[in-house]
């Protein structure tokens, strides 16, 4: 367990979280439609040092270039989702926020959908992703803060804002030619980690690392996110300065995220909540805590979701399967959305 | 540390101010009870105090230092808040709670170190509830929350406290609980402000108070000239005796609201009306038998009658003496015997009216 006395993490849970997740990628990496030993997975990884040349070109290729960039985009992106749900979580004092909010991953998804009906490339869809997620957290921004700013207005501005892009989707879809690129858009609309390379990589895992680690730092401040506005106030910390940071990094994270990989639903509801009925609500555990089991969690959906069928199942619709059940089971065990 | 408040002005709309003007002082040690109605604004004259809202006009000053040029850190080094407990979100222990009254200590990547703990743990002690420090707020009671907010704000080390109805909601217990951490904390120099519903509380632990009506009028002096019944018939508009409970060791003040009162009429309590008491005054050493003596002299203009006797056996000085005057005079006279230690004072007053009556010495 952990030491309730300050909220720190024990060091024994300090490397488990950090081992889990790598050990987590490692057995993915053996796994899917061809079976790779963890023997041979670990021959071949002593193979990049050694440069020995015995490791058949076939497992090469499936290791280096299929599943590696998938399984880190996996955990990059599980990391990322899980994070930014705890810390829109705590910025709304509301468990049910995730990292949709504030419209983020609706202003991506349009920016995905309007790439894939003007015909760029991978990359340029990714792009387009990320600069609309951003266009639809500032407009959120603008059109909820005011003269009586509270939080509440921003989240109904999300809310507002979300629609309102889900609707532009719609109407991306209602003029795109249905024989390619509807079929396209709905695919891409449902979530996969199918179409990862380590270009897609590169555009798309520093804002989420970066946002990431941001938060990590600022994990002690978190804990004054929920307080009233008086309580916040009278810390002594600038708190409209801690919310601005909150809120930049975590839709950094989501909107890239979004762009490499769709709407993944549930990872930022679901981690977060686990890891609170296991850590408490103290950031200070439950930050790290929701980062490395979101990576874990989003590993093994992708491993399943490549692997289980012939036909690749949406990643999307596998977290929600998995998740919303396990999840009620998990609250009715632990009597209650740990508060 | 002193608090001043200069010529403070606050409105949400410029024709209906809620209050004008207002002015005070608190130094270390003093408690201030402010008081009003519902919708007086009480909390927003908090919030105006402590610069969470920005007052229109006027200042707060921190000694003499203006509260709006503070930077956030120092001044909430200074100054803690304690908010109502129902307000609170509750999903941390109470020691994590408590730590979070360190932020203005902590740098802004930092996590609460060993000393900031030791702090906390100390606060916690200081007000006796070490024993909940594994709990979580939401398994505890509204009392014990109340002294764990209160806790959270000693965490930062302050010398100016701020209380929003600290003891509302609370039980009779809870309510003492929450009043004695206040005095003790006051007697060891900090400077309390909170606010009230409860004009005997203010009697009881307030050394100055300040009752706000609606409409932004205000009274601000020492608890003793400012809760009155005038001034709380005027604030309230409620007929109210203060009135004395007698324990074995204490005589506690009490106000006790008789009936809603319709305008301007009924004038029961005048204070400038002449009035005949006695007062009947026990000392239990020779060094106050002079101190009343000397009260005595200085108000000889009220006194038409005087008897006393030292009860020598029992080394008591038991005084008798009748007073005619105002009776704002006769109070004053009493309550300045009442607060001498050591001393029994108990005032009389005569039934009907001597407005019409000559004066003279009923003994000669």
């Amino acid at each position: 367990m952990i030491t309730m006395k300050t909220g720190k993490l024990r060091t024994s849970w300090c490397i488990t979280l950090i081992v889990l997740p790598f050990i987590t990628g490692l057995l993915a990496l053996g796994i899917g439609r061809i079976w790779i030993s963890p023997g041979e997975v670990f021959s071949a990884i002593a193979g990049v040092f050694t440069g020995s040349a015995d490791i058949p070109v076939l497992t090469k290729m499936t290791l280096w270039n299929l599943r590696l960039p998938r399984i880190i985009l996996a955990a990059i992106a599980g990391a990322g989702l899980s994070a930014a749900g705890c810390a829109f979580q705590s910025l709304f004092a509301n468990p049910l926020a995730t990292p949709d909010t504030l419209g983020v991953a609706s202003g991506a998804s349009f920016g995905a959908a309007l790439g894939l009906l003007l015909g760029f490339g991978m990359i340029g869809v990714q792009a387009t992703a990320l600069v609309m997620g951003g266009i639809a957290v500032c407009l959120t921004w603008l059109g909820g803060t005011g003269k009586n700013k509270g939080l509440g207005t921003i989240v109904l501005s999300g809310i507002m804002m979300g629609s309102l892009f889900n609707a532009l989707v719609s109407v991306v879809k209602f003029v795109a030619d249905e024989e390619s690129q509807l079929p396209a858009i709905t695919y891409w609309l449902m979530g996969g980690l199918d179409h990862t390379s380590y270009e897609a990589l590169a555009l798309g895992a520093p804002p989420i690392i970066i946002g990431i680690i941001v938060l990590f730092l600022l994990r002690w401040r978190m804990n004054l996110l929920p307080l009233s506005e008086d309580e916040a106030r009278s810390s002594g910390v600038n708190i409209s300065v801690m919310r601005g940071i909150t809120v930049v990094c975590a839709t950094m994270i989501t909107a890239s995220c979004v762009s490499m990989c769709g709407q993944v639903g549930w990872v930022g509801l679901l981690i977060p909540h686990m890891c609170r009925m296991k850590f408490g609500s103290n950031h200070l555990s439950l930050y790290p805590a929701s980062i490395s089991f979101g990576a874990v969690f989003m590993i093994i959906a992708d491993t399943v979701a490549r692997s289980a069928s012939a036909q690749e199942i949406p990643i999307s619709i596998l977290t929600a399967i998995v998740g919303a059940p396990f999840f009620i089971i998990l609250m009715r065990r632990t009597g209650g959305l740990a508060r | 540390m002193n608090l001043t408040v200069k010529n403070g002005s606050f409105y949400y709309n410029k024709s209906t101010p809620i209050f004008s003007d207002i002015n005070f002082s608190v130094d270390s040690g003093d408690i201030l009870a402010i008081l009003g109605p519902n919708g007086a604004g009480k909390t927003t004259m908090l919030r105006c105090i402590t610069g969470m809202l920005k007052w229109r006009s006027g200042q707060s000053l921190l000694d003499d230092e203006p509260i709006h040029t503070m930077p956030m850190r120092k001044l909430w080094s200074k100054m803690a808040y304690v908010p109502q407990a129902k307000s609170v979100t509750s999903a941390y222990t109470v020691l994590e709670t408590v730590l979070l009254g360190r932020s203005s200590h902590m740098n802004v990547f930092s996590a609460p170190k060993a000393e900031d703990i030791e702090k906390a743990q100390y606060a916690l002690d200081l007000l006796g509830i070490s024993h909940l420090s594994d709990k979580k707020c939401s398994a505890i009671s509204g009392g014990e929350l109340q002294m764990v907010l209160i806790a959270r704000a000693l965490a930062s080390e302050p010398q100016v406290l701020i209380l929003d109805e600290p003891e509302s909601n609370l039980d009779f217990k809870n309510q003492l609980v929450v009043l004695n951490a206040m005095t003790k904390l006051s007697s060891c120099g900090m400077t309390c402000v909170f606010n009230t519903h409860y004009p005997a509380h203010a009697l009881q632990r307030a050394n100055k108070s300040l009752i706000l009506s609606r409409g932004g009028e205000y009274v601000f002096g020492s608890t003793a000239s400012v809760i009155t019944e005038e001034n709380i018939r005027k604030a309230f508009g409620v007929e109210a005796v203060i009135g004395e409970i007698e324990t074995s060791g204490n005589i506690l003040q009490n106000v006790i609201p008789l009936k809603i009162a319709h305008g301007e009429t009924e004038n029961a309590d005048d204070r400038t009306k002449r009035s005949i008491a006695t007062v009947t005054i026990i000392a239990n050493s020779n060094n106050m038998a002079d101190k009343i003596n000397g009260l005595l002299h200085e108000y000889g203009s009220l006194m038409v009658g005087r008897m006393g006797m030292p009860y020598r056996e029992c080394g008591l000085y038991l005084i008798n003496i009748t007073l005619d005057g105002t009776k704002e005079k006769i109070l004053e006279l009493s309550q300045k015997l009442n607060i001498l230690p050591d001393v029994s004072v108990k005032t009389t007053f005569a039934k009907g009216d001597f407005d019409k009556v000559g004066r003279g010495d009923i003994l000669e």
